[in-house]
């Protein structure tokens, strides 16, 4: 049993690779249903008007490490924006977000024919973390006088009547660490009032259920599953769901492992005694 | 030179915290708050030179000398002054224009080396979590095995195969999550902000003084 305890790491790392590597070359389907905190970030922008000039202004605070969980959730809500003909304010809060959030809103804007200024704007990067949502809270034409590609906001008609976030329909940070979810609560929707949702790695979800009972925010996608659950409820099963699989069986190859390694000791123990 | 060096960051930080907690409660001050935020940014773009300058020269230092690992500063070296040549050559534009951002080796750089380096160091904790918890995730004593029970079930819980085994899975998981977990994060926030705010108040009265190098009260 003791060898069975001490076995070489490498035949774990090849059975989690084996889990992960195979759901992806055999399809199969597993059934996805949505949670209640993805199903209202769902619903509250089912419930925007896009003839009234709703907007939501989505801020991309993730980087290339996190690309991989957090890029789905980020096209599906887009996606969904989009094809109400919702508007779209995006922005990022740090430096490397810049070029995943604009071939984001590029990309998306495209599958729908939407067209930049018109239906989307984004204001790219300013160093700041919390100060910035603060300055953007008072005064957001005067924190981003321009666009990233150098227009004036007040020349865009999506960023025509925009005075503050207090002007934004819904607010969603898209968020895997520091500057995130907690400060986007802490010095904007906590100061300014907005609606306010959030997406983040699964494993950041567990530190943010206090907000969700507090209403400080009324969604909450985590993780590639939340990403799952989004492209279900639009329809469109794309990448998070395809993830689902290999995601499933990876869990699964971790857990088979935890119990047979209690097994093992439990197993040893009796016999040692 | 006391003075310089005691009591005027003294003097400082007090203003500085003493004006920061009232801004936020005096809704008149909302200009000044504007404007102290507009220059907490200037501050922190100037921080980030520093951090750079900071980082440049210990991986100079480590390539002078050679040390062990010496390649892994030259690869630093080499990634920024690419990044910086390609970003101010702006794919033909030049650094006044605005950034392209989908052309040009900054692009290709970015989208080519540093999202799959991210991703692929990211993605590596997969096997480490499966080793560790291999190795020490025993049910040693109740509370390691309600610990161990909760972990399985939001596992399975929070992947579309838990819905797949049993559907009391993912309302188990849930109930973990916005309960016993909620409760638990509710409470350490609650102290952590407690802790920040003493803290914060020792800063702006000169009793911590461990930013000057000293030793508190």
């Amino acid at each position: 049993m003791d060898r069975l305890l001490n076995i070489d790491r490498r035949y774990i790392f090849i059975a989690v690779f084996v889990g992960v590597v195979l759901p992806l070359l055999i399809g199969f389907d597993l059934p996805i249903k949505p949670t209640k905190n993805v199903r209202a970030m769902y619903d509250t922008i089912e419930g925007l008007n896009p003839d009234d000039g709703d907007t939501v202004f989505i801020s991309f605070d993730f980087g290339p490490s996190t690309i991989t969980e957090m890029e789905p959730m980020a096209r599906a809500l887009l996606r969904h924006c989009f094809r109400r003909g919702i508007r779209v304010i995006g922005v990022t809060l740090i430096a490397e977000g810049v070029g995943i959030a604009q071939n984001l809103l590029d990309d998306t804007a495209a599958e729908f024919g939407s067209q930049y200024g018109r239906d989307y704007v984004f204001l790219g990067f300013k160093a700041g973390n919390e100060v910035l949502i603060l300055n953007m809270g008072q005064d957001l034409p005067g924190t981003f006088p321009t666009d990233i590609k150098g227009n004036a906001l007040e020349s865009l008609a999506v960023t025509r009547d925009i005075k503050s976030l207090r002007d934004m329909d819904y607010v969603i940070d898209i968020a895997s660490g520091y500057p995130g979810v907690d400060e986007w609560i802490q010095f904007g929707q906590e100061r300014y009032r907005f609606p306010f949702a959030a997406g983040c790695t699964a494993v950041m979800a567990p530190d943010f259920f206090p907000f969700l009972q507090a209403e400080q925010m009324n969604g909450l996608m985590a993780g590639l599953g939340g990403g799952a659950e989004y492209e279900t409820l639009i329809g469109r099963p794309d990448k998070a769901v395809a993830g689902m699989r290999p995601q499933s069986v990876g869990h699964l190859v971790i857990i088979m492992f935890i119990l047979f390694g209690n097994v093992a000791y439990f197993a040893g123990k009796k016999n040692r005694s | 030179m006391p003075f310089l060096q005691r009591t005027l960051p003294l003097i400082i930080a007090f203003v500085a915290g003493a004006l920061g907690i009232i801004t936020f409660y005096v809704p008149d001050m909302e200009a000044f708050e504007t404007e102290s935020a507009t220059w907490y940014r200037v501050i922190f773009a100037f921080s980030m030179v520093l951090g750079i300058h900071s980082l440049l020269n210990m991986h100079w230092a480590r390539i002078r000398r050679q040390e062990a690992g010496w390649g892994f500063s030259a690869v630093t070296w080499i990634g920024f002054g690419l990044m910086l040549l390609f970003a101010l050559y702006n794919n033909g534009s030049g650094p006044f224009a605005p950034l392209d951002l989908k052309r040009g080796g900054m692009v290709w750089m970015y989208d080519h080396i540093q999202v799959p380096a991210g991703s692929t160091m990211f993605s590596l904790l997969a096997f480490f979590i499966a080793s560790a918890a291999y190795r020490t995730f025993r049910a040693r004593t109740v509370e390691a095995a309600i610990l161990l029970v909760a972990a399985v079930i939001v596992m399975l819980g929070r992947v579309p195969i838990g819905a797949f085994i049993s559907e009391a899975l993912p309302t188990m998981s849930q109930w973990l999550m916005t309960t016993p977990n909620m409760a638990a994060r509710r409470g350490i926030l609650i102290g952590v902000s407690l802790g920040a705010v003493a803290t914060a108040l020792r800063i702006i009265f000169g009793i911590e003084r461990s930013y000057l190098g000293e030793e508190s009260d």
